[in-house]
């Protein structure tokens, strides 16, 4: 197995099961959330899209340890997991630090 | 000019994400404290990760493409940048839809009072 797909799905887990069983900030019910997410997307694809592209890579991979499958633009299918659970973790400890006026939009 | 590449495209997303932070009233910037307290400890954890899958050689930068500033452990100075430019982007993105969401962003406002 690959190592780079199967840290990068296994870190969107741990995210996941983070705010499930710990944060239970209530974000994967959030509107806001996942609006956010996939205007977030669509740029990722432009700006990672650039940065690893196969003719004229900015960050290249050890083929090996990848799992090769470039859908769009060359992305690495796993540069998606890798970025959910980037974002999705910075927006929880964002959230977690919500001044108490804040906290009525955070539910939106 | 080539070996600005990266580090220009983490500053163009800075920039280009900037307006979000007045015109939708994202108040991402201004809480500089709460800013840090979200990026930096996932920061730290993904930077730890690159290294070590860098000195792996699971993957690395172009020198083509980057400026050729290095830290300890071989890690260039524009994966820093990407770790904290690309969270400050998607907070700025959540903070802005949830503004238009509960119609409080200052271009919301503003088109109102016309």
């Amino acid at each position: 197995m690959p190592i780079y797909p199967v840290l990068a799905v296994s870190s969107a887990i741990l995210v996941v099961a983070l705010e499930l069983l710990y944060f239970r900030s209530g974000l994967f019910r959030s509107r806001a959330y996942w609006m956010s997410m996939a205007i977030v997307v669509g740029f990722m694809i432009a700006v990672d899209g650039w940065l690893t592209k196969l003719s004229a890579p900015i960050v290249f991979y050890n083929d090996a340890n990848t799992s090769g499958i470039r859908p769009v633009w060359d992305i690495l299918i796993e540069e998606y997991a890798f970025a959910f659970a980037l974002l999705t973790m910075v927006i929880l400890l964002w959230d977690r630090s919500a001044p108490a006026v804040a906290n009525e939009t955070a539910s939106a | 000019m080539d070996r600005l590449q990266y580090s220009a495209l983490m500053i163009a997303c800075l920039l280009l994400t900037l307006p979000l932070e007045f015109v939708f009233g994202a108040r991402v910037w201004r809480q500089p404290r709460r800013l840090a307290r979200a990026v930096v400890p996932v920061a730290l954890f993904f930077l730890v990760w690159d290294l070590w899958a860098t000195n792996r050689g699971d993957w690395g930068f172009n020198p083509k493409y980057t400026i050729g500033w290095k830290f300890p452990g071989g890690m260039v100075v524009e994966e820093i940048l990407f770790f904290v430019a690309v969270p400050v982007c998607a907070l700025l993105s959540l903070e802005a839809v949830r503004n238009m969401l509960a119609g409080t962003t200052p271009l919301q406002r503003w088109i109102r009072e016309r």
